[in-house]
């Protein structure tokens, strides 16, 4: 396969562009500061979610996790000890979300049996509904590891009975799986909420929106430059396939998209504080999914315009466009819920759902895997249709 | 098909849209021979060496290149035929030496076969001292040998340029001409387009002449203008020429084509010398202010202009 030498050929003539490379990373850094740093506080005094709890078990656990819930900066926690009159509360819109933790959650909990957590939500505040599910959600994975550990014990054959005996065996699969998987959960996810800060949206929102200009941008515009320049005919007559020619273009432009945002998130950590999870993998895995849908979408623009300076029009009006809508700029929620919708077919919002996933409420690889299955949906949408089209005469 | 051919073309047609830009052309390229394709801008020669080159999917027709069947064995083919473009397809920010490794890795070179390979072309190309600047600092004509170097890669059987005269200066054009010369002599087969006449007469063993998408006539130099005959050509620069002026020159006795082009006019004519004070009689007396007049004896253009009435250059 001779792709790489292609990809390594763009990536050499790209390096030798100062401009670009300039415009690539100083240029979001100085933008991404800029930004965190100017509207930081405004940032932070909105977003507030208040909740109303309804705590039916009255255990160890439920108390655990009304505690959790009161750590978090966010939240405004209020108590409430009927369950009909918190619905009521609700209902009369005196609150916007209530969470019903059932009666024996504690003990079905530690007997790993399955139990539930409900949430009442007022329809009309989505994204806030969205914020509080994400942190009970991630506190409930968590719990849902102590619950596999008990189940796992059972259908090897071992009776659990007590209290004692079910942290007896939960001290043993700590010997052989540390740290302790409730208690990582736990605090890993407590410290990130208490950390929101404006460079959380603002460093992902930004590196994303450059990353498009990247990959749509410059990737559409490069490859129509070698059409321009006759470069791309001279591949074409080479013993070379034209799978490897396009192969090639795209490694590339998801080279150099991968690692501006790998940079800007790097950055972000670094000079920001940027709290970027407990889980790389799945960071790594969310920025390569992003990546290569804009890749795609990079490769579709090329092979939907004719010249070069019409690539970067197409790039530019898209690039801003996903960037307004999707979330880049400001935070999705505060969009009207039919923008929201709207904004579900951009990358920017799937990405941002993805980087708060990970960023803020660090759910891991398996928090992302919707936002990821997406991305790599639209990648394959985007490189159909574009290849589809793709001529090479 | 000729035992000895290299190329084999027969009945190529191209359509696009509904425009025919290559219809119905026939013709052999002998291994070791250089072939040029005359014609004006838009006669069909870049669509015919797009389709030698796998670039383009004729419409209908056969093309085989060394026993290969062009729709079959793209492959095989693209193996043994270094292109050259028209236009100067290389990277500007990166140098000569990079530009040729790049593409020498395209080709399947590697390690040292290719260091000497890309070594051996630049000193062809006489451009070893220069090899490791950028090429956006080169001129026009030294951009145009490293886009011939580029081609010569592989060692290809058959080298097809495009138009390789078009913008450089005249050394430069020496220097193109003289290494075409020194790879045929290797036994290269060479196959160029090109609407310069300079081009098809200095470097051609025989010359292939394309208009408007089909192949009018097909010989060496002296075959073609034979052709002609006895003709000369007499080029008329004029400040505007009056309307009826092109009628009354064909009426003059031995004039035997008039094309008028932008205040130029080209008239063929048997004894050219001996009919030039006629001509210049029924100009001035058409009311045609002239500026200069130029005889020609025949050649590629005179043939031209005999085979489809229109003046080669454009």
């Amino acid at each position: 396969m001779k792709f790489n030498i292609i990809a390594a050929n763009d990536i050499r003539i790209f390096l030798r562009d100062r401009n670009a490379v300039i415009l690539m990373f100083l240029l979001p850094m100085v933008i991404i500061s800029v930004a965190g740093l100017a509207l930081g506080g405004d940032f932070e005094q909105n977003i507030q979610i208040d909740v109303l709890v309804v705590d039916l078990d009255n255990g160890e656990i439920s108390k655990g996790f009304i505690e959790f819930l009161e750590e978090i900066d966010i939240l405004d926690v209020d108590m409430e000890s009927n369950e009909f009159a918190a619905r009521d509360r609700v209902k009369d819109q005196e609150y916007g979300r209530l969470i019903i933790i059932p009666r024996d959650f504690t003990e079905s909990t530690m007997m790993g049996e399955n139990s539930e957590i409900s949430i009442i939500v007022d329809p009309t505040e989505d994204s806030q509904n969205t914020v509080l599910e994400k942190i009970v959600e991630g506190y409930a994975n968590g719990l849902s590891t102590n619950v596999v550990v008990v189940k796992t014990v059972a259908a090897l054959g071992i009776p659990v009975y007590s209290e004692e005996q079910i942290f007896e065996v939960v001290d043993v699969a700590n010997q052989f799986a540390q740290p302790l998987p409730v208690q990582v959960k736990t605090e890993s996810t407590s410290s990130n909420l208490g950390e929101f800060t404006s460079f959380t949206h603002y460093v992902p929102g930004f590196a994303v929106m450059f990353v498009l200009f990247t990959s749509i941008g410059a990737g559409s515009v490069s490859l129509l430059k070698e059409q321009e320049a006759g470069t791309f005919r001279r591949l074409v007559v080479a013993p070379i396939s034209k799978a490897e020619i396009i192969g090639g273009k795209i490694t590339s432009t998801f080279f150099k998209g991968f690692v501006q945002l790998a940079v800007l998130m790097i950055f972000g950590h670094f000079v920001f504080d940027l709290n970027l999870g407990s889980d790389m993998l799945a960071l790594t895995v969310l920025i390569a999914a992003i990546a290569l849908s804009s890749t795609g979408l990079g490769l579709l623009v090329a092979v939907m315009v004719t010249t070069k300076d019409q690539a970067d029009s197409v790039s530019n009006v898209l690039t801003l466009t996903m960037s307004a809508i999707g979330g880049s700029w400001w935070p999705l929620f505060i969009e009207p819920q039919f923008m929201q919708d709207i904004a579900r077919l951009t990358i920017t919002a799937w990405a941002m759902d993805g980087f708060y996933n990970l960023l803020y409420f660090d759910l891991g690889l398996v928090g992302i895997l919707k936002e990821v299955g997406v991305l790599v949906l639209m990648t394959i949408i985007f490189f159909g249709l574009a290849i589809s089209r793709f001529s090479f005469d | 098909m000729n035992n000895d051919a290299i190329i084999s073309v027969t009945n190529l047609v191209k359509r696009y849209n509904g425009f025919t830009a290559v219809d119905g052309v026939s013709f052999d390229i002998k291994r070791g021979e250089i072939l040029g394709l005359l014609g004006p801008n838009g006669a069909g020669k870049s669509t015919i060496i797009s389709i030698l080159c796998c670039l383009l999917k004729p419409t209908s027709g056969r093309v085989i290149i060394n026993g290969f069947d062009i729709e079959k064995n793209n492959n095989e083919i693209k193996k043994i035929i270094g292109v050259v473009p028209q236009e100067i397809s290389l990277y500007h920010t990166l140098s000569a030496r990079e530009n040729l490794t790049f593409y020498a890795k395209v080709y399947g070179m590697s390690g040292k076969a290719l260091k000497k390979k890309t070594e051996a072309l630049l000193d062809m190309v006489g451009l070893t001292e220069r090899a490791d600047d950028r090429l956006e600092g080169y001129s026009g004509g030294m951009k145009r040998r490293i886009n011939i170097a580029v081609a010569l890669l592989h060692d290809p059987e058959i080298l097809i340029l495009d138009e390789p005269s078009t913008g450089v200066d005249p050394q430069s054009r020496k220097r193109i001409y003289d290494t075409i010369r020194k790879l045929n002599q290797k036994g290269v087969t060479v196959l160029l387009t090109t609407h310069q006449m300079e081009d098809a007469e200095d470097l051609c063993d025989r010359i292939a002449i394309v208009d408007k998408g089909k192949l009018i006539a097909l010989d060496t130099l002296h075959g073609l203008l034979d052709m002609v005959g006895q003709s000369d050509i007499i080029h008329v620069m004029t400040k505007g020429i009056q309307p009826d002026t092109a009628e009354s020159i064909r009426q003059i006795e031995t004039v035997e084509k008039v094309s008028v082009d932008d205040g130029n006019m080209t008239i063929q004519l048997v004894h050219g010398r001996e009919m030039l004070a006629g001509i210049i009689d029924t100009l001035i007396s058409s009311g045609t202010r002239v500026e200069s007049i130029q005889i020609k004896e025949p050649d590629l253009e005179t043939l031209f202009l005999h085979l489809t009435g229109t003046a080669l250059r454009k």
